[in-house]
């Protein structure tokens, strides 16, 4: 038996979905859709899979006015996948004027209902006098009342579950007449059920209908009617709604709700201080300091522990081994694969653990509240600015996390805007250029060596900003150009969190993240490897015989594309270096200390600096200079250096047009940007 | 120039007599619950001015200017 749960957002749905279900989700996509669902087997002190739960996103409307809203619909209707036994309707108990509505939506579909009447803890506290009976007479289909938080009332859930029974017909006298029966008339003749022309007309009123799949015929009947008739029907069809819930809320005895929010007074003292003016933009800096600061620093020991354990799986299998061709695969390969893939989950978990508690407490609907207005000029939405924030530690888990952001091309401009971000990956990189080439005597200083390095360090983030917030507003305006998207945001009431909630969000994301993109990278992983370590004849090297990276497939390529990169001030060992840094950008430094014909294993970045500053070419000349230097590290600002990157656009955007064309254009962006550094300099004789 | 919910002074309340304009955020404002006859209050403006918070149908609901300025409204008695 399947059993699809909907409802508003914020009532609890996702509670329910986990109380409800054993500990493991699947989670996937609606075929053909962006739109994420999960799917659990009900927890086994029920009966375990007898039962099995659909969590659909969480909407106001089923009309197809979003994608959300359109695979609500579409499922619940069973038209491209068998429709579901039960529909589990989570209602909101403290605020039934506005749930009433969805719910007269989900009833008109007729399917076997049974509604779960949700924090009536909530309601009985703020002084609204729900009754789960009272209402079930009302609707005329079981009601079972529930504080999923807790876990109250779902045994009795499951058994109301077990028994739906049917659901009455629901008609509105409103559709008798003007054009509404028109619009009504003209569909049905074209062959449309009753709900299926109700839906139509709304979503042609909204001008969405490319949601809806509409067949050819009732796509005549549309066109035929014209936008006037549609808009009025549609407007009728809402208003018609809505003198029903209000005819209900007469009846449940609830008064006319319509006036006052008491479920909201505790919540609007919580605003009084978190949206105010001064208040709450320092709350509001405080909170993303926090977040910043935990997926900059916290994830460190996570990810050195994930490393050690990287490092010593590989030691053992080159202990039961021994060298060889099957050993270096294993270990170089595989094993370091895996550990690219296994790296990220320290900043994926923190970055979605704070959304998920954030979003839960109702904090993150003022973060866009206060937000909105900075992030509107640029065109996007308040929601979009988390994802940039978390750029700035690391893209993979901020690119998952631009989810919250329902406008598709809005979301995909984020996407491409966030690789721009200077992630801590890059770290590593301005650290070697800048201690190998400027400032390498204190003379040298402009103001102090420690300040100097620090400015060349901040320009580099500033470019790095500039150039993202650039980007955004370019693609915005021209190859994804939509309207700024219209804020009509709830902010629900503040809640108190549950962790153990959110943690189940969590698991069941950062799980997708490893069986989605963690192929794809292990996949990048080896290839690179192969590349470096192919051929695998004796080089000579430690004499004078050139290093096994040189004489690999990859290091003739980069020898044979020296030509490329000498107009940015570069040699082949870079070259090398930018070739083995797609693995990700901070291999650039084991990778060039190969090319320098170091130990793997002895990364010391004293030596590497010193290699690199006394590098000289035939005619005796720095190899390196600051000029050079300079438009490399430019070019890492801009370059889409890391293959998880566009492993993990690849999947969101289910696809590769546009990560191939992130990557593409990043490379070209960050090539021309170092070119001009370089040429340029060079023209004004910083050479 | 008719009263629109965007020109409500704060905390003043108007009825809702129409939502202009035909497409996806016309019909989202009706189905939120802004369709003719309902009162919408308005309780606070965002630190920079927009958007703008509402109290309508007992939850609270932010719009920004432009969205609330198609929201036609009649004053309510305080």
């Amino acid at each position: 038996m399947r059993v699809a749960v909907v409802g508003n957002p914020n009532v609890g749905k996702t509670s329910l979905f986990n109380g409800l279900t054993g500990a493991r989700h699947s989670v996937g996509n609606y075929p053909g859709m962006t739109v994420e669902q999960r799917e659990g087997a009900l927890a086994s002190k029920w009966g375990g899979a007898e039962m099995s739960f659909i969590d659909l996103p969480g909407t106001y409307s089923l009309s197809a006015v979003s994608e959300d809203e359109a695979v609500a619909f579409r499922c619940l209707r069973g038209q491209d996948v068998a429709a579901p036994d039960v529909v589990l309707l989570v209602l909101d108990a403290t605020n039934l004027a506005r749930n009433l509505y969805f719910a007269l939506q989900v009833l008109e579909l007729q399917q076997p209902t049974v509604v779960a009447l949700n924090m009536v803890d909530a309601a009985r506290n703020a002084g609204i006098a729900v009754d789960g009976e009272a209402l079930s007479k009302a609707l005329g289909v079981p009601v079972v009342e529930t504080v999923a938080r807790v876990g109250e009332g779902l045994s009795a859930l499951v058994e109301a579950l077990r028994t739906p029974g049917s659901t009455d017909a629901i008609a509105y006298e409103a559709e008798g007449a003007g054009a509404l029966a028109e619009g009504l008339a003209a569909l049905e003749s074209a062959g449309c059920a009753r709900v299926q022309a109700r839906w139509l007309l709304c979503t042609a009123a909204a001008e969405t209908l490319h949601f809806t799949g509409v067949d050819p015929t009732a796509q005549a009947a549309l066109t035929k009617l014209g936008g006037e008739v549609c808009r009025d029907a549609a407007r009728a069809l809402i208003a018609a709604r809505y003198a029903k819930v209000d005819a209900l809320l007469a009846k449940l005895d609830l008064g006319k709700a319509t006036e006052s929010a008491p479920a909201m007074a505790a919540s609007e003292r919580v605003d009084a201080v978190l949206t105010h003016p001064v208040f709450g933009l320092f709350t509001f800096v405080a909170t993303m300091a926090l977040v910043f600061v935990a997926m900059f620093s916290w994830a460190d020991p996570f990810m050195g522990l994930i490393e050690d354990g990287i490092g010593a799986l590989s030691e053992a299998v080159v202990d039961g081994l021994g060298p060889g061709l099957l050993t270096d695969l294993l270990t170089e390969g595989v094993i370091a694969g895996v550990g690219n893939v296994l790296v990220f989950i320290p900043q994926i978990v923190l970055l979605f653990l704070f959304l998920g508690l954030l979003d839960d407490s109702g904090y993150l609907a003022r973060a866009a509240f206060l937000l909105d207005r900075s992030m509107s000029r640029l065109g996007l939405h308040g929601r979009a600015f988390i994802p940039l924030l978390s750029g700035y530690a690391c893209s993979i888990p901020a690119i998952m996390g631009t989810r919250t952001i329902s406008s598709w091309k809005d979301r995909l401009v984020t996407m491409l805007m966030i690789p721009y971000i200077s992630c801590s990956a890059r770290l590593p990189i301005y650290a070697l250029i800048i201690g190998a080439l400027f400032v390498t005597t204190p003379e040298d200083a402009w103001i102090s060596p420690a300040i100097d390095r620090g400015l060349i360090l901040l320009s580099m983030y500033a470019l790095s900003t500039i150039t993202a917030l650039g980007v955004g507003f370019l693609y915005k305006r021209t190859i994804l150009a939509s309207p700024t998207p219209p804020l009509v945001l709830e902010l629900p009431p503040y809640r108190v969190p549950r962790l153990a909630n959110t943690l189940s969000v969590v698991g069941d994301k950062t799980l997708a993240f490893i069986k989605g993109s963690g192929t794809v990278i292990l996949a990048f992983t080896i290839v690179l490897w192969a590349a470096l370590s192919f051929p695998r004849e004796d080089t000579g090297a430690g004499g004078d015989g050139p290093t096994r990276i040189e004489a690999s497939y990859g290091g003739r390529a980069a020898k044979a594309l020296e030509p490329a990169v000498e107009p940015i001030g570069q040699d082949w060992r870079v070259g090398i270096g930018i070739l083995g840094s797609f693995a990700a950008r901070e291999v650039l430094v084991s990778t060039l200390g190969l090319a320098y014909g170091m130990e793997a294993d002895e990364e010391d970045p004293v030596k590497l600096r010193e290699a690199m500053r006394s590098d000289r070419d035939e005619a005796g000349k720095p190899v390196h200079t600051k000029l050079s230097g300079l438009a490399l590290m430019v070019f890492f600002v801009y370059a889409c250096q890391c293959m998880s990157t566009v492993a993990v656009v690849k999947r969101e955007t289910k696809g590769w047009r546009w990560p191939l064309f992130m990557l593409a254009s990043m490379t070209l962006l960050a090539y021309v940007a170092a070119l001009l550094v370089y040429q340029g300099g060079s023209l004004l004789g910083f050479g | 120039m008719s009263l629109t919910a965007a020109s409500l002074e704060l905390g003043r309340s108007g009825v809702v007599d129409d939502v202009e304009g035909t497409d996806a955020t016309a019909v989202r404002l009706l189905e939120m619950g802004l369709v003719p006859g309902t009162t919408v209050t308005l309780i606070k403006r965002a630190p920079l001015g927009d958007p703008l918070q509402f109290r309508v149908r007992g939850f609270h609901l932010s719009l920004r200017r432009a969205e609330a300025a198609r929201v036609v409204v009649t004053e309510a008695k305080p």
